[in-house]
């Protein structure tokens, strides 16, 4: 079977070699690309025979949103404990990214998201791309949903002088070089980069960390079907869960371990639905602000 | 003779449906998807907002380019032209290092060289603000550019120059800037004008070193705006403004390349012998001297210092440290020399070679067919793919053959054949077109057969343009990025889209780590040609031939 998915190398590589071992006979081929080249390879697809996988794994459940619209996945899930929150009937959140705050040592650590706008970050303060991370696009959907912050949240942003950057990993670069004193990034970039030796803190500020989670689905027109099913059971699984936990990502599955998160760290959740038919409005007014597009 | 015309034909039409199926068809799949798909959306697409802002971004990138790249590129090919200037050998290949180094990776080194934390800031406290934005993009575009403008005036000086003219000139009391005003620039016009259409239309389909340091800063291009565009097209709609972006780009080209084309080509033939009386009028020694200091202070600034940050930053242990030595480790390059990265490099080396061997092939057939009106039709339309942007090609390709090809090396292979087919067919022509005709006919009516006459007469004397040719489509290919991270699919990444997916992702030190392994997979094999080029001149009175450089990016 043919997976096309934009996870890391280090947690899809395991998740594969584990179910190639329990699953003698099955063949995983796996195209991996960031998001934006994903979509490209399936919108090129798409028009020159059919999608080429059997099965998708995204990062963002909105990528996810639109090939289903388009018909090129869904139909099935497999049955599994994880939250009815981060699944639908034709697709399964199984790993979960977190939007947090990253601080140069030395630099003051927001409490809260909005501390990003004080004076103590004037003109030190990265924020990601929503026009090219989906991460940071659902961050741009959680704030501009919450009444506390809207899109005067990134306003306020700009005018205190943060500076866009591309992707979280950016961010995470740019602060850890010294270029910017804070900015929005990943848990799983900001985390490893610190692990390094990277000069950086990273913090989960009010009201909480913002999920984005990774669902995979089965391609309509799956050629190995079977398989293909097989394999979206096992990442859902507690053993598929266990490892994608240990590979450095935030598994969906409750109750298991999961790589660097603070006790009892406080966690919200964009409103996914709503963000599907607000997101090019969103968009637009965030470009207005930051340009770009 | 009635078999060399067969012959002819075949060749010709043999070249016409290659280029009707690498250039033609993709265009026109892609003229068809927008009209079924986004016919009524034509009007929202074109006056969406921000696409004016990139439409003029890339018309000002292209002048400024083309503005500042073409006199550099010819200063250093008048300053270069005199074999007394210390060092030549060494500045000329040094005035090609920039072009060996993969164009984003080129981009990333100024941003770790010059930008804010980065090397120049971590060892005086001293960095440029616009590195990252407009500035910076057209400065390293220019760096880029530099060695096209330099290789076609350097033939042009090679094919025209009048050494003896210049001297007389001198003798009868004209400075030497008056020399150079009367005499040496008028020769080197249309090579000038040339050089700068093409970096012009190049500069319009450049993409890797706005995406790297212009996206970051807000600035846009029609290419980067296509690229997010794909990058945004699960939604239908996204995909459809992409291609119709790319549509525009071409007839933008298309509308420069054509009058260009016509109205410099045939100036740039010429039937007699070049005369390799290279004597030429440069100044004294103190002027020579100044010109290789100040080539070298160009390279170091513009390909020195931005290579050695890469290394600097491939060698540190973590994002954020300095690069001192207590720092230093080599766990970025343990980290990259993975099985797959290394069978990616192998696919990228096999890759190339066939392509470079493919557009030898086909260059030389164009070469040999210009001297009647259809080869001359087929060689404008060959130069059309030159100036094609990368990402249109890509996506026409895709949706053309993606149906039998997608995913594999072959769709991949058959992207850098139509792009760089214009690149082999230009030191190859410009070699032909300086080999006198009456040699073959000589060796036909001696009784040689047509292939022995081809063999003897004409493919010796053409072995250092052919090696020329093979060598720049063999380097291009292998660093090409921009088709290939569109077209690759599982098992065919090449060891450019590992890099820069690696980019994406954020591993910095490892990004370095495989960009030097990158630069120094490039660097080998030019030196090697380089030695094997300079081995073949000192064997045989040279044609006056340079081979021109890719402007691909």
């Amino acid at each position: 079977m043919t997976l096309y998915t934009c996870v890391s190398d280090s947690t899809i590589q395991p998740v594969i070699k584990q179910f190639e071992a329990q699953h003698p006979g099955h063949k995983v081929d796996v195209f991996r690309a960031p998001t934006g080249d994903l979509n490209a390879r399936v919108a090129g697809d798409a028009r020159s025979g059919g999608l080429k996988a059997d099965v998708i794994w995204a990062c963002d459940p909105l990528t996810m949103q639109n090939y289903l619209d388009q018909k090129l996945v869904g139909g099935w899930t497999p049955q599994s404990d994880i939250p009815a929150r981060v699944r639908t009937n034709d697709y399964v959140g199984v790993a979960t990214l977190y939007l947090v705050a990253v601080t140069r040592k030395g630099s003051p650590q927001p409490k809260a998201w909005a501390d990003l706008t004080t004076e103590e970050y004037v003109g030190g303060v990265a924020v990601p791309d929503p026009g090219t991370a989906a991460s940071a696009l659902g961050a741009l959907g959680y704030f501009a949903q919450n009444p506390d912050y809207g899109i005067a949240f990134y306003a306020a942003l700009k005018k205190n002088g943060a500076v866009q950057v591309g992707t979280p990993d950016n961010v995470t670069t740019g602060v850890a070089q010294g270029v910017y004193r804070a900015g929005i990034t990943i848990a799983n970039s900001a985390y490893p980069a610190q692990k390094k030796g990277s000069p950086i803190n990273v913090v989960w500020p009010a009201p909480g960390a913002i999920a984005i989670y990774g669902p995979i689905a089965l391609a309509t027109h799956a050629k190995s079907s079977t398989m293909a099913k097989d394999f979206i059971s096992y990442v859902t699984s507690k053993g598929g869960q266990t490892l994608i936990g240990a590979s450095g990502s935030y598994p969906a599955l409750p109750g298991i371990p999961s790589p660097s998160m603070p006790a009892s760290a406080p966690v919200v959740f964009p409103d996914w639905s709503a963000l599907g038919s607000q997101k090019k409005t969103l968009l637009k007014d965030y470009q207005k602000i930051f340009g770009g597009g | 003779m009635a078999y060399g015309r067969r012959l002819r034909q075949v060749v010709l039409s043999g070249v016409v449906a290659v280029a009707v199926l690498l250039v033609l068809l993709p265009i026109l799949v892609m003229v068809r998807t927008v009209w079924k798909e986004g016919s009524g959306q034509l009007g929202n697409i074109l006056t969406s907002p921000g696409l004016g802002v990139a439409v003029g971004n890339t018309l000002v990138l292209a002048v400024v380019v083309t503005a500042l790249a073409v006199p550099i590129g010819a200063l250093l090919a008048l300053a270069l032209r005199s074999p007394e200037v210390p060092g030549r050998r060494f500045w000329q290949f040094g005035v090609l290092l920039p072009v060996l180094v993969p164009d984003f990776v080129l981009g990333y080194s100024w941003v770790r060289a010059y930008g804010r934390a980065g090397f120049t800031d971590d060892l005086f406290g001293r960095y440029w603000q616009g590195v990252q934005g407009p500035a910076g993009v057209a400065a390293v575009v220019v760096v880029n550019a530099v060695p096209l403008c330099f290789l076609i005036t350097a033939v042009g000086l090679a094919a025209r120059a009048e050494p003896a003219v210049e001297r007389a000139a001198r003798i009868s009391g004209a400075d030497p800037l008056t020399v150079l005003r009367t005499i040496t620039l008028p020769l080197m016009r249309p090579a000038i004008l040339t050089a700068a259409a093409l970096i012009f239309v190049l500069t319009l389909g450049t993409f890797a070193i706005p995406q790297v340091m212009g996206t970051p800063a807000g600035f846009t291009t029609i290419t980067t705006r296509i690229y997010s565009n794909l990058a945004r097209s699960s939604d239908p709609l996204s995909f459809i403004e992409a291609i119709t972006l790319a549509l525009l780009l071409v007839v933008i080209a298309v509308l420069v390349v054509t009058p260009a084309d016509l109205l410099l080509g045939p100036r740039l033939r010429t039937t007699r012998v070049a005369i390799s009386d290279s004597s030429a009028e440069t100044g004294g020694r103190a002027a020579r001297r100044w010109a290789a200091g100040g080539i070298g202070a160009y390279l170091l600034v513009a390909a020195g210092v931005p290579l050695l940050a890469l290394v600097a930053t491939a060698v540190t242990k973590a994002v954020g440290v300095p690069p001192s030595p207590a720092n230093w480790t080599l766990e970025n390059f343990r980290l990259v020399a993975t099985a797959r990265n290394g069978e990616a490099l192998v696919r990228s080396l096999l890759l190339a070679v066939s392509a470079a061997s493919v557009l030898v092939l086909l260059g030389g057939a164009v070469a040999s067919l210009e001297r009647s009106r259809g080869g001359r039709r087929v060689a404008t339309l060959v130069t059309l793919t030159v100036v094609l942007p990368g990402s249109t090609l890509a996506v026409g390709l895709l949706i053309t053959y993606g149906r039998w090809l997608g995913g594999t090396a072959a769709i991949i292979l058959l992207a850098y054949v139509a792009k760089l087919w214009g690149i082999a067919h230009r030191p190859i022509s410009g070699a032909i077109d300086r080999l006198p005709p009456e040699e073959q006919h000589a060796a036909r009516v001696s009784g040689a057969a047509v292939l022995t006459a081809v063999r003897t007469v004409v493919l010796r004397p053409l072995a250092p343009a052919l090696v020329a040719a093979w060598g720049v489509c063999f380097l291009t290919a292998l660093h090409e990025v921009t088709m290939s991270s569109l077209l690759y699919g599982p098992g065919s990444e090449t060891l450019a889209v590992v890099v820069l997916n690696s980019e994406e992702l954020g591993a910095v030190g490892g990004t370095a780590a495989l960009s030097v392994l990158l630069t120094l997979v490039l660097l080998v094999p030019a030196l090697g040609l380089w030695f094997t080029s300079r081995a073949l001149s000192s064997r045989r009175r040279p044609l006056a031939t340079v081979p021109e450089l890719p402007g691909a990016r």
